[in-house]
């Protein structure tokens, strides 16, 4: 063997044993820190409903869903020391789940439930955000998992009794439903769509250069066929929602309040 | 460039004007492609803050940048280097299945940018269901894959009749490259074309009303992993064949060429698991074992790295270099005469991060910090548009001069075109690293909210990776804006001689007949075994009944295209 080729076969040796330790240290930090990856789940159907479980005061279980452009619950709250076990699911399209701060880093793929357990023991706000491309309002997508000083926390209450009347409260489960809310806000922040906050009665430039006050006539037709009222700065992206003459006609009542 | 003992042939006009068209037009749609990855990092730095400009959205304009840099311009590169190397060394191609090839590769290119530019495929380069794409998107790629698939079937035979009329030659090293190059092509492209044909052209028709997602991201990954060695391998012909010449030596081992070209085969496919360690209905211990494997596919790059370092130094010694570094100063770095090294030069150097930086992504849990993020379009930019794109342009340039009989026009200016380019990459891709470890998403069109002041989504930490992407960025399109007028001024230069078909030839410098490495055959039984027992399970596990089918949805709305009936 000539003393090149000699060299060559060192330097083979080298770089196989080289990549070899590179394993052996990932291999090692599934025991030694307990960082592995996720698995497959087959016990576990996708869900449509977002949920926060109480286990134990330091254990609590998230089911996230991840939907076009948000993810539910929108906002938990843990005490700082918990061990918290998140599952994701998603109705649509392929989503990502990264909690910022944390090595909790998921893709959400329709069909299946995705899992990882996270510990977290800093008192803050930790957000999580979508990391896959999935349309238009992707760059929005995010949430807040705020942990809180075990001293200071209270275990979440059943939901707080409606402050409206009785129809604003149906109303609101009716826009959740249909998935209005996904992308018309109720607090006056604009988002994919203007909000529904003041929406009544207010002067609107539309995309095709004309401005009309947003009266009971002009609602009807913008929610019944959205894409002949695009509202200037927005995109025509709003699908014709699956809604009764009725339901309409409740929604407009409903938004006329809505100041 | 003249070198001594240059080899030169001629060829038959139809031919040159087939490897000139190959070689034009990507680069020419080049242009768009690049446009738009400038208009991203300004975007991503916050400098915009909208959903798009002169009327390129933001996701449609990174779906153009995907295909057109990634998939178009590497296949016709690929395609027309191979037809160059063919000739060269083997014999006369057949014609017409030539230009069948690339009427269909042609035919697919328009469909597939015609969707792509009339809005509505914006669904990234990785087309993941269930976004749907317009079908002309997926019957487009189709086309050019199964273009490329025609040329590769036309230079077997030539193959077969060399190999028996040379019984006792070795295979030129540089067939041995571009058909280990078309074996991966082929193991890549057979799982997603059953993706795209069996599964996603039917659905995206409405034929189909749902589709298995985690099947198709499998069977896309079995694609996308070997797909970066199918753009890879044609650079290391360049490499093996061309620097060591172009240094001024000869290749330090002829063995390590054959050896990186075999284990390229055996080890490409069966890791593509390691882009889905975060991914759901995928056991942990078959990630554990694509895991593995990956690692094993960054030896021949370990090797050649030492090989190419060893023929440089021989090429610097016989140039005059000496003492134990000295050497290095006696390389032809900015030389007008040998303007190629440069291209080869700062391609190994920006690999060298791009290698390193993959071994992290591979190494099983540490992907859970980078996944996803701006770490991921850091790491793959310092492999394919580093080594890869900075070889494919200069050979370009270099196969197009030589062709059509013209000198190099601002050669001053040409040396300079790698170099720019490298600075630009390294600043690129620094800042992302950063904060691509603390989460900044990539695929995101940051400047609408996360690096958008008056976003309650704002995060002034993420600043500093998008300044540092929109200057390195910046500095890129500079230098490929010197590089396109380097090669049209060249092109449509006068010639000054007749044109001939040109390739830089290496001498080994020691040439060992390693049995091993003469035969494909022993490599791609293994191959094949390789493939059966890493994606048997996985693949078994998406066919599960328990997981329900996905409904097409576009981009722009949170409904499915057609609701499934309640």
């Amino acid at each position: 063997m000539t003393p090149a080729l000699k060299l060559e076969r060192r330097i083979l040796i080298i770089a196989v044993a080289f990549v070899l330790i590179l394993f052996g240290l990932a291999a090692m930090a599934i025991n030694l820190f307990h960082v592995g990856l996720p698995t497959c789940l087959t016990d576990i159907k996708p869900f449509q409903k977002g949920e926060f479980i109480t286990h134990s005061p330091t254990h609590y279980e998230v089911h996230y869903v991840a939907k076009m452009w948000d993810f539910e619950p929108k906002e938990v709250t843990v005490p700082a020391g918990s061990t918290v076990d998140i599952y994701v699911s998603t109705p649509d399209v392929t989503h990502g789940l990264i909690l910022l701060g944390t090595n909790l880093n998921l893709m959400v793929v329709p069909g299946v439930v995705n899992y990882a357990r996270v510990k977290l023991d800093e008192a803050r706000t930790y957000q999580l955000l979508c990391h896959e491309y999935c349309g238009t309002g992707h760059e929005r997508m995010a949430a807040n998992l705020r942990v809180v000083d075990a001293a200071t926390f209270t275990a979440p209450k059943p939901a707080p009794a409606a402050p409206s009347q009785q129809t604003g409260d149906s109303m609101a489960k009716l826009l959740e439903a249909k998935d209005c809310l996904t992308c018309h806000s109720m607090d006056g922040s604009d988002g994919i769509g203007p909000t529904f906050k003041g929406m009544f009665g207010r002067k609107t430039k539309l995309k095709d250069g004309t401005t009309i006050t947003a009266d009971e006539a002009y609602l009807r037709e913008a929610i019944l066929n959205p894409s002949a009222t695009v509202v200037d700065g927005f995109d025509d992206v709003m699908p014709k929602p699956e809604l009764t003459e009725e339901e309409a006609s409740a929604l407009i009542e409903y938004l006329k309040n809505l100041k | 460039m003249e070198l001594p003992n240059e080899q030169k042939i001629e060829i038959e006009s139809g031919l040159k004007r087939l490897i000139l068209i190959e070689l034009v037009l990507p680069t020419a749609l080049l242009i768009l492609g690049i446009y738009h990855g400038l208009m991203q990092v300004l975007y991503r730095a916050g400098h915009i803050h909208a959903r798009k400009v002169l009327g390129l959205e933001y996701y449609q304009g990174l779906t153009l940048h995907g295909v057109v840099n990634a998939i178009v311009f590497t296949t016709f590169f690929a395609v027309a280097f191979g037809y160059a190397v063919i000739r060269f060394y083997l014999g006369h191609v057949n014609m017409k299945v030539a230009w069948l090839s690339f009427t269909l590769m042609v035919a697919g290119t328009l469909l597939a940018a015609a969707a792509i530019l009339s809005g509505t495929s914006s669904v990234l380069y990785t087309f993941y269901p269930p976004l749907r794409a317009h079908p002309a998107f997926y019957i487009g790629l189709t086309l050019v894959v199964v273009g490329s698939w025609i040329a590769f079937f036309n230079w077997l035979p030539i193959y077969f009749t060399w190999k028996r009329e040379h019984p006792d030659e070795k295979t030129p090293l540089a067939v041995v490259g571009i058909f280990a190059a078309f074996i991966v092509w082929l193991i890549a492209t057979i799982p997603v074309a059953i993706e795209i044909i069996f599964m996603l052209i039917p659905w995206s028709l409405g034929w189909v009303p749902t589709v298995n997602v985690p099947l198709a991201r499998m069977l896309f990954w079995f694609f996308g992993h070997p797909l970066v060695y199918f753009w890879l391998l044609p650079t290391y012909v360049m490499y093996y064949t061309m620097l060591p010449k172009v240094s001024g030596g000869k290749l330090f081992s002829d063995f390590a060429g054959r050896l990186t070209f075999m284990w390229l085969i055996l080890y490409s496919a069966p890791v593509g698991i390691h882009h889905q360690f975060t991914e759901p209905g995928i056991s942990s211990t078959w990630k554990f074992v694509h895991a593995f494997f990956t690692l094993l596919v960054a030896v021949p790059s370990f090797a050649t790295a030492f090989v190419m370092a060893a023929s440089m130094e021989l090429g610097a010694r016989e140039r005059g270099g000496r003492g134990l570094l000295g050497w290095w100063k006696q390389l032809p770095y900015t030389d007008t005469k040998r303007w190629l090294f440069g291209y080869f030069f700062c391609g190994l150097v920006i690999f060298i991060l791009g290698g390193v930086t993959g071994i992290i992504n591979a190494s099983y849990n540490l992907d859970t910090v980078v996944h996803n993020t701006s770490w991921m379009p850091a790491h793959f930019h310092q492999t394919v548009a580093g080594p890869v794109f900075l070889s494919y342009i200069g050979m370009t340039l270099f196969l197009v001069a030589k062709l059509m009989g013209k000198e190099i026009k601002l050669p001053r200016m040409n040396v300079w075109v790698p170099y720019v380019w490298t600075l630009g990459i390294m600043i690129f891709s620094a800042g992302q690293y950063v904060t691509g470890a603390t989460g900044e998403p990539r695929r995101t069109n940051m400047g609408l909210t996360y690096a958008n002041p008056e976003s309650p989504l704002y995060h002034a930490d993420w600043r500093i990776g998008g300044m540092s992407a929109s200057v390195g960025g910046t500095i890129m399109a500079i230098a490929a804006l010197m590089f396109f007028i380097v090669f049209f001024t060249t092109l449509f230069g006068k010639s000054t001689k007749r044109g001939s078909l040109e390739l830089v030839v290496s001498e080994p410098y020691h040439d060992e007949n390693v049995r091993a490495v003469q035969s494909f055959t022993p490599w791609l039984v293994g191959a094949a075994l390789l493939l059966v027992i890493a994606y048997t399970p996985p693949i078994a596990q998406t066919l599960r009944s328990n997981f329900p089918g996905a409904p097409a949805y576009t981009p722009d709305r949170p409904t499915p295209i057609n609701p499934p009936k309640r």
